[in-house]
């Protein structure tokens, strides 16, 4: 099969980045070193190539009864110009994707779901269709390139690229969106990220994204704006406890056990997955995410068993050396009962027991508003 | 990236300094450490344990994998470079000399090492 490219691969392969196959796509993992691209983020301004991800655009008179009907949150609570977490499940109450849904008109919403998930995504939008009319789903994630930026100066290295943006960037507020022109080009800009920093991410057509895409490298020095890899997006976002799927989360994971009841609207209107859900609920839930460091040396990885003495308590579903904590750590999927804030837990790392301890989720406060 | 031409190189991409007492002092070179990126963790063994030539001695894990280190030959380790393991950027700024990871007294002569230039043209095949 040959990998996919985003517009801006011909760019990456120029700069040197080291480039590997990500779901399907060649993508750069790292540009200069995950750690300081990592820091760049957090301290300055990073920029992301993330063209993978996907864009699904549900329109028509009924897309708001439609999208209540088969995402978990509240789209009714979603005004024109915001956007919300929120996923689409299967009947059993499994992840069928995690995404972010926008409201851009009236009657017009842009999901931006995961690269691996686009034409699964799509296509069960699609058959949920069924009889209702007036609804129209596209998938239009080959006429978007997508670039995040992230950091505390993501606003002024935005400011400065985009000059006749400026007061409209000023104004966003955290999950805002404005359909805007940007390099002439209908284009997307939202304030919303994957890293736990304040951010932005622009949907814009190839040309367009590729002219933004050096503008951005070409800002004043004092920003400090850097290319970032899909290395450093994974440590930026672990620990931010931002949940990835395929790796925290997947069709037989529910979002209760995931850590998201907050997105999920159990209260209000019906959704495809929910009556699962309630009854997880009722019975008592038997698993959920944590978050946890490392109190010795190792590494711990997606895989490895948890132990709380003698019994195995779960699977880490995400775990590396997270740079600003600079600790080893990360995500892991236990019993729902046995594990708590604060318990010693120990994780076999390829046969050796490592000592860890259970933190509260995000492991790094996220600062993205 | 630099290849030593007194340094013999292993296709796991280790170098071995064959000392002037017949031991070996083992490192991982400048290649396989740029591909590695940020190492974050590094493993050795403890002094003084047998090993058989191609076992696993020890690991080196950076923010994106985990790599075995190969034994070279077979033989015991009489020295490790705990220097390394507790200060992991000296790794990528000097691989060749503070860098070093094990020494070996070996049991026999290794086989198959590489020299400089045949480790180069074999690197130039793999990239």
């Amino acid at each position: 099969m040959t990998l996919k490219k985003t517009p801006l691969y011909h760019l990456h392969v120029e700069q040197k980045a080291k480039l590997i196959d990500f779901g399907g796509w060649l993508m750069p993992v790292s540009f200069s070193t995950v750690i300081d691209e990592h820091k760049t983020v957090r301290e300055k301004c990073g920029i992301f190539d993330v063209s993978h991800m996907g864009e699904i655009l549900i329109r028509g008179k009924n897309s708001q009864d439609f999208l209540q009907r088969v995402t978990i949150n509240d789209v009714q609570k979603l005004a024109v110009g915001k956007g919300q977490y929120t996923a689409i499940l299967n009947k059993e109450g499994g992840f069928i994707d995690d995404l972010i849904l926008y409201r851009i008109e009236e009657d017009a919403y842009l999901a931006c779901v995961n690269a691996g998930n686009i034409e699964k995504d799509f296509e069960w939008f699609v058959s949920q269709k069924q009889l209702l009319d007036e609804v129209q789903i596209e998938n239009e994630s080959d006429s978007f390139c997508q670039i995040a930026i992230q950091g505390p100066e993501s606003e002024n290295v935005l400011r400065e690229c985009l000059p006749d943006l400026a007061e409209s960037i000023l104004s966003l507020s955290y999950m805002d969106i404005i359909q805007t022109e940007i390099h002439g080009e209908k284009s997307y800009l939202a304030r919303t990220g994957y890293t736990g920093e304040r951010g932005y991410e622009i949907y814009l057509p190839p040309s367009a994204g590729q002219e933004l895409w050096q503008k951005l490298q070409q800002t004043d020095i004092k920003w400090g704006v850097k290319p970032i890899g899909l290395g450093a997006r994974d440590t930026l976002r672990l620990e931010a406890c931002y949940l990835l799927y395929g790796q925290d989360m997947n069709e037989t994971t529910s979002p209760l056990e995931a850590g998201i009841g907050w997105a999920t609207k159990l209260e209000s209107s019906d959704f495809v997955g929910k009556e699962k859900l309630l009854e997880e609920k009722k019975l008592g839930r038997k698993r959920k995410i944590i978050g946890f460091l490392l109190k010795e040396k190792g590494i711990p990885r997606a895989g490895m068993n948890i132990y709380k003495g003698e019994d195995q308590v779960g699977t880490v579903t995400s775990g590396s050396f997270l740079p600003s904590i600079n600790a080893p750590g990360g995500m892991a999927l236990v019993d729902f009962d046995s594990i708590a804030v604060g318990d010693q837990i120990e994780i076999d790392i390829r046969g050796k027991r490592k000592l860890a301890e259970v933190k509260k989720r995000p492991l790094y406060s996220a600062k993205v508003k | 990236m630099s290849y030593p031409s007194q340094l013999k190189y292993t296709k796991e991409h280790e170098w071995i300094k064959l000392e002037s007492d017949g031991t070996y002092t083992v490192g991982i070179t400048s290649y396989a450490l740029d591909q590695l990126g940020d190492v974050v963790f590094l493993e050795l063994p403890d002094e003084n344990t047998d090993f058989e030539a191609g076992d696993s001695f020890g690991t080196i894990e950076s923010t994106k994998t985990v790599s075995d280190l190969y034994m070279p030959t077979s033989g015991k380790i009489t020295n490790t470079n705990s220097d390394v393991t507790e200060n992991l950027e000296s790794l990528s700024e000097d691989p060749y000399e503070g860098g070093w990871l094990v020494k070996i007294k070996p049991e026999s002569d290794a086989s198959d090492l590489l020299s400089a230039e045949e480790y180069e043209s074999f690197i130039s095949e793999i990239d």
